[in-house]
């Protein structure tokens, strides 16, 4: 026999230290402990099994590896600590003295410690480094904003948070790496592509920050102690990459200037930004390279020219790309400013959008906005409208009331946007040749990938929801209007014209689906009455359930019942909804054979051990509830374009009983048709349906006798819930 | 050196005088000898050691007191004697002639009477007039007779006061140093011309270390720092020279990213996601830690009426508690098909026949039926109720053909499942009917009223009574009636139709009773009951009887007399019990909702354990010929399951579901009472109330 093991002397109980054993080992006390863990990035563990690490108790306590309290023993920042520590005594003992001198001289003395050993430790190689920015730059964008003066936060810390976040931003811009901006109640969020990885970062609007009392800004500033570092060498990283000098200079000393008040240089000594010009370096090539290459590429048109001319769309728009380029080079002024058209229904450079939308790449999707030349009024959040902008290649300026730096002036003929957030003062002029759009656009423009349309962006315009890029909450529910981007997507930007009827289409498929998912559930527990029904065509107007789906749809469509079926008829061919009526086909063809499994599934879940089926009832408990919710979200929208459908409607009814105005109603939209006589006509096509109900509802009942008893007591809910449609 | 004090005592000047000569002439050496009532301590300057004892006496008061010299002298440790031998233990000196060295070294005699014994001292002392006043000092060996003065002052440190009789603790301050500043100057000296003009001096160690700096020997704090930082910039290229592919520390665990943001955090949310008053009174009554996220979804109308988010600095700080205060630990996430858990079973419509339809009800009876049977050829059923009848029904037609009526509600009947006999075993209250029904075949009736008849003219050696029923009784069918002593719950038949058990739960060890019809006999195999018999089974092929308890299930061998196996169901208390018609397999109900299989071959806990009803098991049967088990369940259900055994050993049972009957309706909590199946077709019967009423049906 072996020597009996002892309890605690080996395995997980020796992989363990708490926490008050980690402190007395280092000898520190618990703020040091803390502030060591922050830096070093030490953090607890949960040990699988709690009982075996702690002598068999299950309270409580916090554990760490005891390998990671080892290492802190030999850490460089514990000794450099406890010199700080004896150091502050010594100040303090010549305070206490009044030797004003000898403390101030002791004060410029004291130690400091480095953190960079620790970034390289925690941070082997930089994609690692990237991994870990997120919370930083939201952290150093944060103390950005507070306030200077306000004794909690030095304020050369503050400045250089600032500085950093700004470097990095910079960065983000020229190498045109951002993605994705969505402006949430918190604040702004940006993600942009480093190295491969996102980095998704939350800057705060531009307001005074609030500064909780329960919170510990000792342990934020340890944080950010960490975070400015790392920050530091990652912009480091990031800049000499690029071949440009790090850290950029700062034209003036004041940080309010924002990203304009950087000049990055190349290495060589070169100024990199200048004004617009920072658009053209698409990638990270340096500006020699870039000359290089387009030599090159000039070199292979003009080989492609005497070959022979490509019919390739995407060739002639890498040429015009190519000219816009050389032109921007020449005159630096956009190519699609030449010919602004009507000012509400401009669509600046479509070509460009179809371009962009068709071959979205890291390397050109930057240029989005390379065509316009935006102007910022007031009131609109300057610095990130700036480095969004700037990031996809446009041009922008602003008054000089909101900071120096703007590339144009307000007067200036060029602009082809101007962002406004309030509708125009009377004094005030108005160009023709611009777009007076809402920030929104911009954001929106980003993360379509294409310029949108300025229609419903417009000051005093409802704004379309803003959607996060980032996608839906976790029940799966997809609004209408993500649905409708996704439908564009997928059709191209070809069809440019029928944008319109696509949203309609996009959101009758929507109302469609919500109906087809309650007819699923009936279908579901009714079993042998769809043979029945079976023998009719599915797109038999008879049929109750149709009669009443289809009711639905023209309901959410804002139209009446017969113009819907008329509609439906002439454009059968329409893709979502014929694709619908299909699989409602089917589903009552297969609707027996699916009960009798469904039957089978019931019973086979006997058998299930009590494991399984804990597992299996917590799963379906999940899934029930995220679709629940889903539901809920899709009834309340349902529920509100049928209310403002029948606004709407009024509305337009308003009109058509003033007949000039008539004619020019009906011609903006089939829905505006709509006369008394069409009005009434659902209900006269609704009686035969309810005349129908009951007898349809009695045959059902005399089977269910029949039937087995598990079947009748299904079929009652069914029924009843035609009863009540009835 | 401080001056004492002039005391507020002033006494004539002649008195001082004399004094002054009388401490002159005071000498120490003398003082312990001659001069037993000098009462202060002079040293051998002549000046007075110890204040107070001045003024012990009034007459002894002084105007100018001596000065203290603070040396040695005011030590009283080192107070000078003619002995010299120090700090040492004096009973060395005990048995010697001398008590130690003068400071010449010669040896100090020892003083008369200083070896007196207990008594002389005695005797001394009631001589002396002053021996409560003296003192021996050992050191000396003699003794010292304490002055009034001494005596006052120990008086006084024993009341806690200042031993010094005239001592004022209150007297006033003089101020040694004045605590006013002079305005004027002590001396009028004009100032010197040095401190008007720079030290050549300084000027020269200045002109030193400016030098140094200019020649570069010496920096500036500035240039130190600043070469500091060239040496060590704050920020370079820190990955210069590492792995891009290097991975993270071992075993380390990475914090999870923060969750992005979805539509309901926007700005301007899709109008979906906006929550309604109630919703987000709801969500403001959640604990800050339940909500499902930490803000409430608002519609702005323009990006310029979005607020600051007052809690950011909240939530970065909550993050930062996260990152360094939470426990990590890798979890894996359960990525299952939840399909994947529904066991994969043999299509239904392979196992066909089994009854998958309602086909017949049998209305009739008035209160409830507990039990029936059905008759060995398939054409009969026979029903007990609580309303105190026995009827028996056409299967086929659900007509009734014969009916009953006994004072007590019908515990259990059964039918002989011989078909060569035609005999009913009625349970009722305390007694057990043998009825033969009349409804089978002529020939069968008479052989059973032969075997009746010719039962009554034998010897009987049991203890229970068989009893001739009255010819009234016999003329409606009643051939036998046996009366025990205790309730009568269950009766079984052998399938040879010749014997049959009864249990009377509360009869304790007489609970279970073998008869055998033919012998006109009673036997109770059991002398001691172990727990309550729920139920009775024979062996279909064997001589064994199954007996359940509420919870175990013994085996026991009738011919052996022995035990042979004991069950565990696992159970809380068995309901029903049957056996496979191979005899290999048990099939427990218990009212904990636990439907077990046995496979006897395999082991005494069960093979399968199922739990589908929602409320207790009432029976569980196995179909006779064809592959096929039920049971049923207070909550209304009969389930009809494919039980199929094989005869390899190696091959485990196959138990699929077929068919879940909502059979019955569920009346004062009670649902399905009893279930059958068809001796021969896969119908199966069930008993409950339906409609109000109390039913029989049969699915086929």
């Amino acid at each position: 026999m072996g020597k009996i093991k002892k309890k605690g002397e080996s395995g997980a109980a020796t992989n363990y230290i708490s926490r008050n054993m980690a402190i007395k080992k280092l000898q520190i006390s618990l703020a040091q402990f803390r502030r060591l863990c922050i830096i070093k990035g030490i953090y607890p563990r949960e040990p699988r099994n709690k009982k075996k690490v702690n002598k068999g108790s299950t309270a409580p306590k916090t554990f760490y590896y005891k390998k990671d309290i080892q290492f802190l023993l030999h850490e460089p920042v514990l000794h450099k600590l406890r010199e700080i520590r004896s150091h502050q005594r010594k100040i303090n003992r010549a305070i206490g003295k009044k030797e004003w001198a000898v403390a101030k001289l002791l004060e410029s003395q004291r130690p400091e410690y480095r953190l960079d050993h620790i970034i390289k430790e925690r941070y082997p190689s930089f994609n690692l480094a990237v991994r870990d920015l997120d919370d930083a730059l939201s952290m150093l964008a944060l103390f950005a904003t507070l306030p200077m003066h306000s004794g909690v936060i030095k304020p050369s810390t503050i400045k250089n948070c600032a500085r950093l976040v700004t470097e990095f931003q910079h960065y983000v811009m020229i190498a045109g790496r951002l993605k994705k901006v969505f402006v949430s109640i918190k604040g702004i969020y940006y993600q942009a592509d480093i190295g491969g990885s996102d980095v998704t970062w939350i800057v705060p609007h531009p307001f005074s920050q609030d500064t909780p009392r329960d919170v510990d800004f000792r342990i934020m500033a340890t944080f950010l102690d960490l975070y400015e570092t790392l920050v530091g060498f990652t912009n480091y990283k990031l800049y000499t990459d690029l071949n440009l000098v790090y850290p950029p200079k700062m034209k003036n000393e004041t940080l309010d200037s924002g990203l304009a008040g950087f000049v990055v240089e190349t290495v060589e000594g070169k100024g990199f930004l200048d004004g617009i010009k920072e658009s053209e370096t698409s990638d990270a090539t340096s500006a020699p390279n870039r000359k290089a290459r387009k030599e090159v590429e000039k070199r292979v048109k003009n080989l492609a020219s005497t070959i022979g001319k490509f019919s390739d769309a995407n060739a002639e728009q890498e040429e015009m790309d190519e000219d816009a380029d050389e032109e921007d080079e020449d005159k630096d002024i956009p190519s699609a400013i030449v010919e602004p058209t009507d000012a509400s229904e401009m669509v600046p450079s479509l070509k460009d959008a179809a371009k962009i939308s068709t071959t979205r790449t890291a390397s050109n999707s930057h240029k989005l906005f390379h065509s316009c030349v935006f102007f910022l009024s007031r009131e609109v959040p300057r610095n990130s409208l700036e480095f969004v902008i700037k990031s996809f290649g446009g041009k922008v300026g602003w008054p000089e009331t909101s900071g120096a730096g703007a590339a144009v002036a307000e007067s200036d003929p060029t602009i082809t946007h101007q962002i406004v957030d309030r509708s125009m003062a009377p004094g005030e002029t108005r160009h023709d040749t611009r777009d007076y759009v809402q920030p929104q656009w911009i954001y929106d423009c980003i993360n379509a990938g294409k310029l949108v349309k300025t229609k419903g962006y417009h000051i005093g315009e409802n704004l379309p929801a803003h959607l996060s890029p980032f996608g839906g909450g976790k029940e799966g529910y997809v609004p209408s209007e993500a649905a409708l981007s996704a439908i564009a997507a997928s059709k191209g930007v070809t069809e440019e014209s029928d944008e319109e009827d696509a949203e309609k289409d996009a959101v009758e498929a929507n109302v469609m689906e919500a109906d087809a998912e309650e007819e699923e559930e009936e279908d579901d527990v009714e079993d042998d009455d769809e043979e029945e029904d079976e023998n009719k065509g599915p797109l038999d107007s008879d049929d109750e359930e149709q009669v009443y789906q289809a009711e639905l749809e023209a309901e959410a469509a804002g139209l009446s019942f017969t113009e819907y079926m008329q509609k439906k008829d002439a454009e059968e061919k329409g893709l979502s909804k014929k694709k619908s009526t299909d699989t409602a086909g089917k589903k009552r063809k297969i609707s027996a054979a699916e009960a009798e499994a469904a039957e089978e599934k019931e019973l086979a879940k006997m058998l299930m051990n009590k494991k399984e089926r804990r597992l299996y009832g917590q799963i379906e408990f999940g899934r029930k509830k995220k679709e629940e919710e889903a539901k809920k979200l899709l009834d309340r929208r349902v529920a509100h374009q049928k209310t403002e459908a029948k606004k709407a409607k009024e509305t337009k009814n308003a009109e058509v009983a003033t007949p000039a105005k008539a004619p020019a109603a009906a011609a903006k939209s089939p829905a505006a048709v709509k006369s008394p006589a069409a009005a009434k006509s659902p209900a006269v096509t609704k009686t035969p349906a309810v005349a129908k109900s009951p007898a349809a509802a009695t045959p059902k009942a005399a089977k269910s006798v029949k039937s087995t008893p598990s079947k009748s007591a299904a079929v009652t809910p069914g029924s009843s819930k035609k009863a009540r449609k009835a | 050196m401080k001056r004492r004090e002039p005391t507020k005592r002033t006494a004539d000047k002649a008195e001082k005088e004399k004094e002054k000569e009388v401490f002159a002439e005071i000498s120490l050496d003398q003082n312990g000898t001659d001069s037993a009532d000098e009462d202060d301590i002079v040293d051998a300057d002549g000046n007075l050691i110890f204040g107070p004892f001045e003024t012990v006496d009034g007459e002894e008061g002084e105007e100018e007191l001596p000065e203290i010299i603070p040396d040695y002298a005011s030590d009283d440790s080192d107070e000078e004697t003619n002995n010299t031998i120090g700090n040492v233990p004096l009973e060395w000196y005990a048995e010697l002639d001398h008590i130690g060295y003068d400071i010449n070294g010669k040896k100090i005699p020892k003083p008369k009477g200083a070896s007196k014994d207990a008594l002389d001292e005695f005797l001394d002392s009631m001589d002396d007039p002053n021996a409560w006043r003296s003192v021996l000092n050992k050191l000396e060996g003699e003794n010292v007779v304490l002055s009034d003065t001494d005596l006052d002052i120990i008086k006084r440190i024993q009341s806690k006061m200042i031993p010094e009789k005239d001592y004022n603790p209150y007297e006033p301050t003089v101020e040694w140093f004045s605590s006013q500043t002079e305005t004027q100057p002590l001396s009028a000296a004009p100032e010197p011309k040095r401190r008007f003009i720079p030290s050549k001096t300084e000027g020269a160690r200045i002109m030193k270390i400016v030098r140094a700096i200019r020649k570069g020997w010496k920096k500036t704090t500035e240039e130190l720092k600043e070469e500091k930082e060239k040496a060590l910039p704050k920020f370079y290229d820190i990955w210069a020279h590492s792995d891009p592919d290097a991975k993270d520390k071992h075993m380390h665990i990475p914090a999870p990213r923060m969750s992005l943001p979805d539509h309901r955090e926007s700005y301007n949310p899709p109008i979906e996601y906006i929550p309604t008053e109630e919703e987000v009174e709801e969500w403001k009554a959640l604990d800050p830690e339940d909500r499902p996220q930490n803000f409430i979804p608002k519609k702005h109308p323009n990006l310029r009426s979005v607020g600051a988010y007052e809690r950011f600095v909240q939530e970065r700080f909550d993050r930062c508690l996260d990152l360094y205060l939470c426990p990590r630990m890798i979890k894996n996430r359960i990525n299952i098909d939840p399909e994947s858990l529904i066991p994969q079973l043999p299509s239904r419509k392979e196992l066909e026949p089994y009854p998958t339809a309602l086909s017949v009800v049998y209305e009739g009876h008035e209160k409830r039926i507990r039990c029936f049977s059905v008759d060995p050829t398939g054409k009969w059923l026979v029903s007990g109720s609580d309303d105190c009848t026995v009827r028996v029904w056409e299967v086929l037609t659900g007509r009734m053909v014969k009916s009953w009526k006994f004072e007590e509600p019908v515990q259990d009947v059964k039918w002989n499942p011989n078909s060569e006999f035609s005999i009913l075993a009625i349970a009722v209250e305390n007694d057990v009917f043998l009825v033969n029904p009349g409804v089978s075949s002529k020939e069968v009736d008479e052989v059973t009223d032969e075997v009746f008849a010719n039962i009554w003219g034998k010897e009987s050696p049991s203890k229970i009574d068989w009893k001739k029923p009255s010819a009234a009784a016999s003329a409606l069918g009643h051939r036998v009636i046996l009366n025990f002593s205790k309730n009568v719950t269950t009766v079984v038949w052998h399938r040879k139709g010749d014997y049959f058990s009864t249990v009377c739960p509360d009869a304790g060890g007489a609970a279970v009773s073998i008869h055998q019809i033919s012998k006109r006999q009673t036997q109770n195999p059991f002398k001691k009951s172990y727990g309550l018999v729920q139920k009775v089974q024979f062996h279909p092929k064997k001589p064994w009887l199954f007996v359940a308890t509420q919870r175990y299930i013994r085996v026991y061998n009738l011919i052996q007399q022995d035990l042979i196996h004991k069950l565990h169901p696992g159970v809380k208390w068995i309901s029903s019990m049957d056996v496979h018609p191979q005899g290999d397999n048990v099939l427990i109900g218990s009212y904990d909702k636990r439907l077990c299989w046995f496979d006897m071959d395999l082991s005494s806990k069960p093979y399968k354990t199922l739990r589908y009803h929602k409320s207790a098991i009432r029976n569980s049967t196995f179909h006779r010929t064809l592959p096929l088990f039920a049971s049923c369940s207070d909550d209304g259900t009969l389930n009809v399951f494919h039980g199929m055994v094989y005869d390899s050993l190696d091959q485990n049972p196959l138990i699929v579901p077929l068919k879940s009957f909502k059979a019955h309706e569920v009346v004062d909590s009670l649902g399905v009472l009893h279930c059958e199946f068809h001796p021969i077709q896969p119908w199966v019967f069930s008993c409950g109330s339906d409609n109000g009423a109390f039913v029989l049906k049969l699915f086929a």
